[in-house]
């Protein structure tokens, strides 16, 4: 005659349970973006260029050490090599980049890192020579050795940069990122 | 939070700043899409704000702005400090300008109307129509408001190939006072006011704080001037009017002059000023008819107040007088300015405080009465084009401009938006806002200002600038105007500036600069000495002027502090800004004075019909202690019909009970002209209004001090504080284990959090103390301040019916007390503005109740709201006793588009459900500390962090920065004597914010306060 | 002489009209079957209400909490007045049942199973609220504890995470306190049930046979929950009062509100029972068991609270005034002759005037006449916390930012539904638990003799 109830009761202590897991894991802001979203215009391998070619990664992402943003390399900054470099890879991709060029477009990239629309992430405190070396692996993963960019293991939650903050000992104040 | 800005918005611009429209279909894909740039602009880097200058034309006081721009987007405009006329500060109708911009109502393509309906055409097909039309027709009329000097010159120049003439008709013309300018000293040109200089101001009803002439500019030298000094000095003003405006509530005396008699008051003053010796020229013999004995039966001012008046305006030199402004055009408003005129003359301000120069504008303008002539021209006219004014609207019905309109063969409107002018016409050409498009001001005589495109123009607007346009016309004409574009054609006339501001310099590097400061001043306009007074020229009657009708009350019709003659009514932002005297939204009123009501039975909110013999009008009844009892007033702007979605429906529009009349020798349209009666219609309507009482009760909210117990002593001044720091004794805090502990504290806003509730990165060492002190004795009440917070910190707007639930969300509350204020005779008048917002308590009550920690308290001292973590449980705005926290009822950041383009990227919009309020513009104090870090890790200077109130104040009254830096300007002026802070000796809450009292002249009563 | 001696017995009994055991499970266990036609038309009221309550705080939810009155000042109003209204009935029902208990009062058994049924759905109700009244609902979680990346908790000085903790603890203690009682009652049912009823009845009466160690162990279990319920009857409504308490607004921060409070909510929760039980009594013709005597009990109750809540009523306004402090003088002006003059008096009237009646001993034995009383006794004190928190809130230290609240259709649909779903669980109650307790009946009744039924039935 017992067995229901503590069944019952086993089953509501589980869903709590699962429940605070997971909202623990959970930074309460939208979900990772979806897999299609990794399929890009332009098959850009990171791998060659900031790997093979060691190109230095604020070549491209210009403003990341003095704005908020890291900024995305405008289509002349690509022709600038590629008026001239073919690419012996993937030739096809590098024409699709030509062809942007030709008809004057920008490239709609697939926006792969993104933090939540309420939180500032300044680049800059970041990246800048004072603020702790941040090498941007840290956050973006083995960029030159990743062919696609993918969002790396560890999601863009705030337990995640707040575990940082604290290792770094930066501050973990609200309103250094809420505001 | 998830609806929360679009960062996807901004990347859609950042886009379209390079690579045109074509980016668009992005924004409605599932998959976030980042567009580079295609050619990367030089002077743009995303996510850091570029500024470009230019010249606000939202009135033709032609202030010079700042614009930021992120991403390629307009998203606030600042005053530019290097302007002379603005210097760094900006009115709230200036703030509103990005809402303009970013009006979803702008005409989207050229429209042309057939069978009455508008339909869309191309650029081409509306040129090539009105190149045929203009060919076809002859005598063309071009009726414009007022434009910028190189587009009035191309305007005429235009007319002067196509064959048509020019009518300027600005429905806020001070045509009168430069008339009476011209008559009075032989200069064809409006003067200009030193406010600052003077120590004594008589304002015969010039609203010079709201909307008359310049009034940042008069705003910020009449706070400098009655604000008091170091030495306990302090200029005052008098306001000699019917009603107390804006202007009027702020000064120090009220005379409540029957409506009309400014001339003989001014005059019998100048007539004892004489007496006293002041040379009066050739109007000796005119002044003594006025003697005050007459003037007391005339105007019903007692001989001795006049008397006295007089001699004060001779004694405390240098002083001032104005002359009625738009409100007092009457039939005799010519003679009125020239009586003060005379008056200032008398008394020697002549090349002191009024300020004359030695240049003609050619033929004075008369704006109604040429509007008239035209009108009757329009029959003839081959094509009536019409640009920046909105006679449809502003010219009293009995004109019946609609019906000459129509009488034209051909209608053209350049417009920005569609409005009442436009909908009557064939063909409408959608014009570029200000801010996309190139221009040049003169706010004066030899200050010339660059208005230059802050952003590519909007894409969703099809649209030109109406000098190319006039251009590719003269082309398609055969003409050769010199220039292919506006654009060339400005650079080409400011060539001759170049000459002569930088000679030498090549024109390029001073076009460079010229840009770059936005404001060349020329050096050779000196201002002229004292201008002996001329005899007049015209025949003029200096009596009281005659009213139309019998009603029981005078009406006076002003111009609105917020829509100006009614061109900015189509801005939410502006639209629920509570009007600075009535503190009313969104809808009209008609202000009656408390006696009047009570004997008619009528209280606020009480419909009434005011019925004048030229027209009606139902609108509310605003019992108003600041208006006469023989009067009533109505504000312009309200009741549009067909100007925008925000704007249609809103109040009324006092133009339809004014007669359409020419003021005769200045050709102004008459606005105070006839007697109203007041009809109730039995019916209520909850009126709109944040006012809770405006009576203090007795509390320590707004006290004043009198300038006697200032020059008493600073000492008893500082006593004066009854509700000073001195209250508190010692306070306790918890300690780290050891429960409750009394800390020694003087209670200043550097020592909190106190010792022993220091924990972690709470180390006062290693954080400021942001404060802020506000001089109550500068602040106006003008409000600009609240709009250029809206702005900065992307505060929605809720709409009228949410104002009348109480459900106001701005983060400046501009508080107006009443402490004496007295309509039936001259006298000292107090009200006291209080411009509440978040106080950032050192002992926060809305902190400990927060059972999220969404309210806490930031090591900087900072009381940070974190929107993420919000709930709603509204326990800290109940818990507030400033209330200065406000809620989001509804999701109202959802905005039609491009009005969200106006959000400020470096500020979460909050969506619905979560508590908000002033941050200090906490994101400014980021981004300094972000760049001084960038800058070699340098220390935040004093003065750099500046929040938006601060920087929009024309008064000057608002001073920012870190307490606890002893030498920081904010530390310096919050130990001033006047210094107290709101409500904190009756619950210990330690504000961050210092308010310095206001000065009074009379003794303050009850307890200075 | 005998007969004597039997009126002498009579007087002390506390149900004289109930002869034989049997007769209890009889007549409490006949409530169990059919349901009639009055019980399905209130049912049908609940359901009723129930869909009406569900409906408008999905909407609320749905277009934003903006839909309610709700402004600038005054940020709680009806919603969170409901809470501590329902908080307030919950009340009684441990009172009755627990701290009655220990006392031993005799009149206690027969109205105790109803008050703990009404404490236990009360809060069901009145949890719901705070929820309710929330901006963003769907984060209303964070108001809990529990683990998680971001070392975020919840601020444990506020009074808002206090309740969470006191409402969670009050409901599962009563639920629990509730269920236990019922034990044996349900195995008694079982024994009569039959299909489902009984398969039901056999879970929930967790093999209950009634030998003596079952009984013992439920007297120890029974007496424990009952000590350890007492405080909380106390505890939760001073926590609740708290919320009030613990802040600055005039009107609100007064020391006395914990006792003040916990009064009023025996004032109003007793008032409850009476109103709940008339009825009850009527439909299942329950006269023998709910007497005049125990009204007369309960309404004793009623008048002492009463006056303590009076007492409490005009402490605050005297100490108002004697503190000369301004803000709390217009404050309390403001409730007497301010816009909600209105609310205030019927607080007033209802809390104060009305009970003044009950120290008539013919009102109080007339069960019409303290239907009716409680009915004014439990609007008078939905008025009190109305009272309480919107006048004090729109009439604040900003002069400027004074405003008046007017509740909304929704926020008043939601209200109304509210008892609805109060009332929604009640009925369900009657139909499947015992409504009155049987075992503990036949405790104070006499033990069955011989030749006892024709003595009690002779004339």
């Amino acid at each position: 005659m017992k067995k229901p109830w503590s069944l019952a009761a086993l089953t509501g202590v589980a869903a709590l349970a699962t429940l605070a897991f997971a909202q623990s894991r959970e930074g309460g802001s939208e979900p990772p973006p979806s897999a299609s979203a990794t399929v890009q215009p332009i098959a850009f391998p990171h791998s060659t260029h900031a790997g093979q070619f060691q190109i230095d990664c604020q070549y491209c992402h210009f403003s990341a050490e003095r704005s908020v943003d890291a900024g995305i390399p405008p289509v002349a900054s690509c022709m600038g090599c590629h008026t001239v470099i073919q690419g012996r890879n993937q030739p096809e991709e590098v024409n699709k980049l030509r062809d942007y060029w030709a008809r004057g477009e920008s490239i709609p990239w697939v926006r792969v890192y993104k933090v939540s629309d309420h939180v500032r992430f300044p680049h800059m405190r970041h990246v800048a020579a004072d603020a702790g070396n941040l090498e941007c692996q840290e956050c973006h993963g083995l960029v030159e050795e990743i062919e696609v960019i993918q969002e790396v293991a560890q999601p863009l939650k705030m337990g995640w940069c707040v575990d940082c903050h604290r290792q770094k000992e930066a501050s973990i104040d609200c309103t250094v990122c809420h505001y | 939070m998830s609806d929360g800005i679009k960062r996807r918005d901004f990347l859609k611009v950042l886009g379209t700043g390079g690579a045109g429209a074509t980016v668009f279909g992005c924004s409605t894909q599932q998959v976030e899409r980042l567009l580079p740039y295609v050619v990367p602009d030089e002077d743009i880097t995303p996510g850091v704000a570029t500024w470009y200058t230019s010249v606000c034309g939202e009135c033709p006081a032609g202030c010079g702005i700042w614009v930021r721009t992120r991403e390629g987007r307009v998203v606030k405009v600042e005053g530019n400090p290097d302007h002379p006329v603005s210097g760094g500060a900006l009115c709230s109708r200036g703030f509103s300008s990005v809402q303009g911009l970013y009006d979803p109502d702008r005409i989207r393509t050229p429209l042309l109307k057939e069978g009455g309906e508008f339909r869309a055409i191309t650029w081409d097909q509306a040129e090539g129509l009105l190149a045929q039309r203009l060919e076809g027709g002859s005598n063309h009329l071009f009726l414009t408001g007022r434009v910028g000097p190189s587009m009035t010159d191309l305007l005429d120049q235009f007319l002067s190939f196509v064959g048509g003439s020019r009518v300027e008709y600005e429905a806020l013309s001070e045509a009168p006072l430069r008339n009476a300018t011209r008559i009075a000293f032989g200069r064809n040109f409006l003067p200009t006011y030193d406010f600052e200089q003077a120590r004594l101001i008589y304002s015969f009803g010039a609203d010079f704080l709201e909307t008359w002439l310049s009034p940042v500019a008069y705003q910020r030298g009449f706070a400098r001037m009655s604000g008091v000094d170091a030495h306990g000095s302090k200029g005052r003003m008098v306001f000699l009017a019917p009603r107390l405006s804006l202007t009027g509530q702020n000064a120090d005396e009220w005379v409540p002059l029957r409506p009309g008699c400014e001339a003989v008051v001014a005059l019998s003053m100048a007539h004892v000023i004489a007496r006293e010796g002041g040379d009066a020229g050739p109007y000796r013999a005119v002044l003594q008819a006025y003697d005050p004995a007459n003037a007391e039966t005339a105007s019903g001012i007692p001989a001795r107040e006049i008397e006295e008046l007089a001699l004060r305006f001779l004694q405390e030199a240098p002083s001032l007088a104005v002359g009625p402004g738009v409100a007092g055009h009457h039939r005799n408003a010519t003679a009125a300015n020239l009586a003060v005129h005379i008056l200032n003359a008398v008394a020697g301000n002549v090349g002191r405080t009024v300020r004359l120069r030695q240049v003609d504008e050619g033929a004075a303008a008369r704006p109604f009465a040429e509007l008239r002539s035209a009108m009757d021209a329009m029959a003839q006219a081959g094509v009536v084009m019409i640009l920046g004014t909105n006679p449809a609207y502003s010219v009293p019905p009995p004109a019946g401009f609609p019906a000459a309109l129509a009488s034209a063969g051909f209608r053209v409107a350049f417009s920005t938006a569609m409005d009442e002018t436009a909908r009557l016409c064939d063909l409408v050409l959608p014009d570029r806002h200000f801010l996309e498009s190139w221009g040049d001001s003169m706010p004066r005589p030899g200050v010339f200002a660059l208005q230059q495109p802050a952003m590519q123009p909007v894409p969703l607007f099809d649209t030109r600038q109406a000098g190319d346009v006039l251009l590719s016309l003269a082309a398609r004409l055969g003409g050769d105007p010199g220039a292919a574009t506006f654009y060339d054609y400005l650079r080409s006339r400011w060539a001759g500036i170049g000459a002569l501001a930088a000679p030498g310099t090549g024109f390029d590097s001073f076009w460079r600069d010229a840009l770059r400061k936005g404001v060349v001043e020329l050096t050779d306009q000196e201002e002229e000495g004292p201008v002996p007074l001329r005899s007049p020229d015209t025949a003029l009657s200096f009596d009281p002027p005659p009213l139309d009708g019998d009603g029981e009350f005078t009406l006076v019709v002003y111009p609105s502090s917020r829509f100006g003659d009614g061109k900015h009514a189509n801005r939410p932002w502006l639209q629920e800004l509570p009007d600075p005297v009535s503190k009313i939204a969104w809808h009209s009123w008609v202000e009656v004075n408390p006696n009047a009501a009570r004997r008619m039975g009528l209280g606020t909110g009480d419909l009434v019909v005011v019925r004048s013999p030229h027209g009606q009008v139902e609108v509310p009844v605003w019992v108003y202690p600041g208006i006469r009892e023989d009067t009533v007033a109505l504000a312009m702007g309200g009741g549009h019909e067909g100007y925008g979605r925000f704007a249609d429906g809103n109040g009324v529009n006092p133009m339809v009970l004014l007669p359409a009349e020419v003021e005769q020798p200045s050709g102004a349209l008459v606005k105070l002209a006839t007697r109203v009666s007041l009809d109730p219609t039995g019916r209520r309507r909850p009126i709109a209004t944040i006012e809770g009482s405006s009576d203090q009760h007795d509390r320590p909210i707004a006290p004043a001090a009198s300038l006697a117990s200032l020059t008493r002593g600073s000492g008893e001044a500082g006593a004066g504080e009854e509700q000073g720091e001195s209250g508190h004794g010692q306070l306790k805090e918890i300690q780290a284990m050891g429960g409750f502990a009394p800390v020694a504290t003087e209670g200043k806003p550097q020592d909190f959090p106190l010792e022993g509730s220091r924990y972690g990165q709470y180390d006062p060492a290693a954080n400021p103390r942001w404060a802020m002190a506000i001089d109550l004795d500068k602040c106006t009440g003008c409000s600009a301040c609240v709009i250029a917070c809206q702005s900065e910190n992307n505060v929605p707007w809720v709409g009228e019916e949410q104002i009348i639930m109480g459900r106001e969300i701005s983060w400046i509350r501009m508080e107006r007390y009443y402490e004496t204020v007295d309509a039936g005779h001259p006298g000292p008048v107090d009200i006291r503005f209080l411009p509440m917002i978040c106080q950032h308590c050192g002992n926060a009550p809305c902190e400990p109740v927060c059972p999220v920690y969404a309210a806490y308290h930031t090591p900087e001292g900072l009381n940070a709201q974190v929107y993420n973590r919000c709930v709603g449980t509204r326990y800290c705005a109940n818990n507030c006793p400033y209330k200065v926290r406000v809620f989001n009822w509804f999701s109202f950041s959802e905005v039609p588009e491009p009005m969200n383009w106006g959000y400020n990227p470096d500020v979460t919009v909050r969506s619905g459900g979560v508590m908000e309020k002033c941050s200090f513009c906490v994101q400014r104090i980021r981004e300094t500390q972000n760049r001084a870090r960038i800058e070699g890790q340098r220390p935040v200077r004093d003065g750099e962090v500046v929040p938006a109130c601060q920087q929009s104040c024309p008064a000057e009254a608002i001073v920012f920065g870190n307490i606890r830096d002893p030498h920081s300007r904010v530390a310096q002026v919050s130990q001033n004597g006047r210094g107290y802070r709101v409500l904190d000796a009756l619950i210990n809450t330690q504000p961050a914010v210092t308010y310095l009292k206001k000065v009074t002249f009379h003794e303050v009563h009850g307890g200075e306060h | 002489m005998a007969t004597a001696i039997n009126e002498k017995e009579r007087g002390a009994l506390t149900h004289p009209d109930v002869g034989s055991f049997g007769q209890v499970n009889r007549d409490i266990l006949k409530m169990l079957s059919r349901p009639g036609k009055g019980w399905w038309a209130l049912f049908l009221v609940a359901v009723g209400g129930v869909g009406l309550f569900f409906s408008a705080w999905i909407y609320q939810i749905t277009t934003g909490v903006g839909v309610s009155g709700l402004m600038n000042p005054v940020g709680w109003g009806v919603y969170i007045t409901t809470f501590v209204f329902w908080v307030g009935i919950a009340h009684s029902g441990t009172l009755i049942s627990a701290i009655l208990f220990l006392f031993r009062a005799p009149w206690r058994q027969s109205i105790y199973r109803a008050a703990e049924a009404m404490t236990v759905f009360a809060v069901m109700t009145a949890g719901l609220f705070p929820l309710i009244h929330l901006g963003r609902v769907w984060h209303g979680y964070w108001l809990i504890p529990y683990p998680n990346s971001r070392f975020l908790w919840p601020n444990f000085r506020s009074p808002l995470v206090w309740d969470v903790f006191a409402v969670t603890t009050y409901f599962t203690v009563s639920a629990v306190f509730f269920y236990l009682g019922t034990i044996p009652d349900v195995a008694a049912a079982r024994d009569q049930a039959t299909g489902l009823r009984k398969k039901l009845y056999q879970v929930v009466a967790l093999g209950w046979r009634g030998t003596d160690r079952e009984w013992h162990h439920f007297g120890k279990a029974y007496i424990f929950l009952a000590a350890f319920a007492t405080p909380l009857v106390l505890s939760v409504h001073s926590v609740v009062s708290w919320d009030f308490a613990m802040s600055i607004v005039p009107g609100w921060h007064a020391t006395i509100f914990a006792p003040y409070f916990v009064a009023g909510a025996i004032f109003s929760g007793v008032a409850m029972v009476i109103t709940l039980t008339v009825p009850l009594r009527k439909i299942f013709k329950l006269e023998a068991y709910l007497t005049v005597r125990h009204f007369d009990a309960m309404a004793k109750l009623i008048l002492l609270t009463s006056l303590i809540v009076m007492y409490a009523y005009l402490t605050e306004f005297f100490m108002a005034w004697y503190s000369g402090e301004e803000v709390e003088r217009s404050v309390f002006w403001n409730r007497l002759f301010g816009p909600y003059w209105w609310a205030t008096w019927i607080m007033l009237v209802c809390n104060g005037l009305v009970p003044v009646m009950l120290w008539f001993k013919r009102i109080r034995h007339s069960i019409p006449a303290l239907f009716v009383i409680t009915l004014f006794i439990n609007i008078g004190m939905w008025f009190e916390r109305f009272v309480i928190i919107v006048t004090s809130l729109s009439h604040e230290f900003e002069p400027f930012a004074w405003g008046q609240y007017r509740p909304s259709m929704t926020e008043m649909a939601i209200v109304v539904g509210s008892f609805g779903w109060f009332l929604f669980w009640f009925l369900i109650f009657t139909r499947i638990l015992p409504p009155v307790a049987i075992a503990e009946l036949k405790e104070v009744l006499p033990a069955p003799r011989r030749g006892a039924r024709k003595e009690v039935t002779a004339p």
